[in-house]
């Protein structure tokens, strides 16, 4: 064999090795597009959740503060009927007694409402548990995606990772349209389809 | 007597918030966490649970799966079950009524309108 032969051998070999190299930075490539793309679209979905939260979680707290003032304001206006009622019974002057005595039962009657409006409101607990539970779950994925890119750069086997972060997946239950808005609209439409389905 | 409702959910504070709602009305009220624990309450419970409302996304069996199985008991085939949650699509509706709900309410609701529903219903 000429020494040029063996030079070309050599060379195509090393061509090959080369060509190999770099089919398989191109598969690595391939392989981190996927997972890179993913976590682009999560994480603005988990930062839109947790915006929600805050938005919510002030709007509830409103709503309850508001209705602890509108108690808190009564409570004054009612130590001051029954004060008067006080002096009416001790003069042993009744006009009015009756007036005032339907205006606490009123009274206590709003308050009474107010306790319920109170704990409706505190059902954002449950709706602002499950928007961070979504919120959650996201950055997990993010988290797996950033693992498996790690993985591919050191050329380890990926499923590990899957199947462990799944697992961790498991344990969040939640509904990741959970909103606090008014659901008047939608009430009544799911109120519609049963009544359809009773009346059949 | 007071009748005894069944309320399954995964949050404790939609737990305690129906409860309070209820036993207020004089209700009585047994209480699970998933459809696995209703099912192992409504088994071994003496008295009859005459309404159950349950949430629907919850671990180890969800809503839909609790329904399904009472609706397959001879005992509660006539139950009426109301189903609570924050899952308001269609599809979640129209899968809530196929499995033999009987009635569907979105959180967040008024307690004033769970209360008519349980009335109606136990009528």
């Amino acid at each position: 064999m000429k020494i040029d032969d063996i030079m070309y051998s050599k060379m195509q070999s090393e061509i090959a090795a080369l060509a190999s190299s770099i089919n398989e930075i191109v598969g690595k490539f391939k392989k981190l597009q996927h997972p890179l793309t993913e976590s682009r679209e999560k994480v603005p979905k988990a930062t839109e959740q947790l915006d929600k939260i805050s938005e919510q979680t002030a709007q509830a707290t409103h709503q309850m503060l508001d209705t602890v003032e509108g108690i808190t304001q009564r409570e004054e206006q009612v130590k001051q009927r029954l004060n008067t009622l006080k002096e009416k019974i001790t003069s042993g002057n009744l006009d009015g007694a009756e007036e005032l005595i339907d205006s606490l039962i009123k009274t206590a009657e709003q308050t009474y409402e107010d306790v319920y409006t109170i704990m409706d409101t505190l059902q954002f607990q449950d709706i602002t548990s499950q928007q961070i539970n979504h919120a959650a779950s996201l950055l997990e994925e993010v988290e797996l995606r950033l693992h498996k890119i790690i993985s591919v750069y050191n050329g380890q086997d990926s499923s590990m990772t899957e199947e462990c972060t799944d697992s961790e997946k498991a344990k969040r239950v939640y509904d990741p349209h959970a909103d606090f808005s008014d659901k008047k609209a939608t009430q009544a439409d799911i109120d519609n389809l049963f009544a359809r389905k009773a009346e059949s | 007597m007071a009748r005894t409702i069944l309320v399954v959910d995964d949050s404790p504070t939609v737990v305690k918030f129906v409860s309070f709602s209820l036993k207020n009305k004089g209700y009585q009220v047994v209480t699970a966490s998933d459809g696995m624990e209703a099912i192992e309450k409504i088994s071994s419970m003496k008295e009859d649970i005459e309404l159950v409302i349950t949430d629907l996304n919850m671990p180890n069996l969800d809503g839909y799966s609790l329904i399904s199985t009472l609706r397959q008991s001879e005992n509660h085939r006539q139950t009426p079950i109301i189903i609570l949650t924050s899952e308001e699509g269609t599809d979640d509706r129209q899968r809530g009524m196929e499995v033999g709900a009987s009635s569907y309410l979105v959180k967040p609701f008024k307690s004033s309108v769970l209360l008519e529903e349980v009335s109606k219903l136990l009528q």
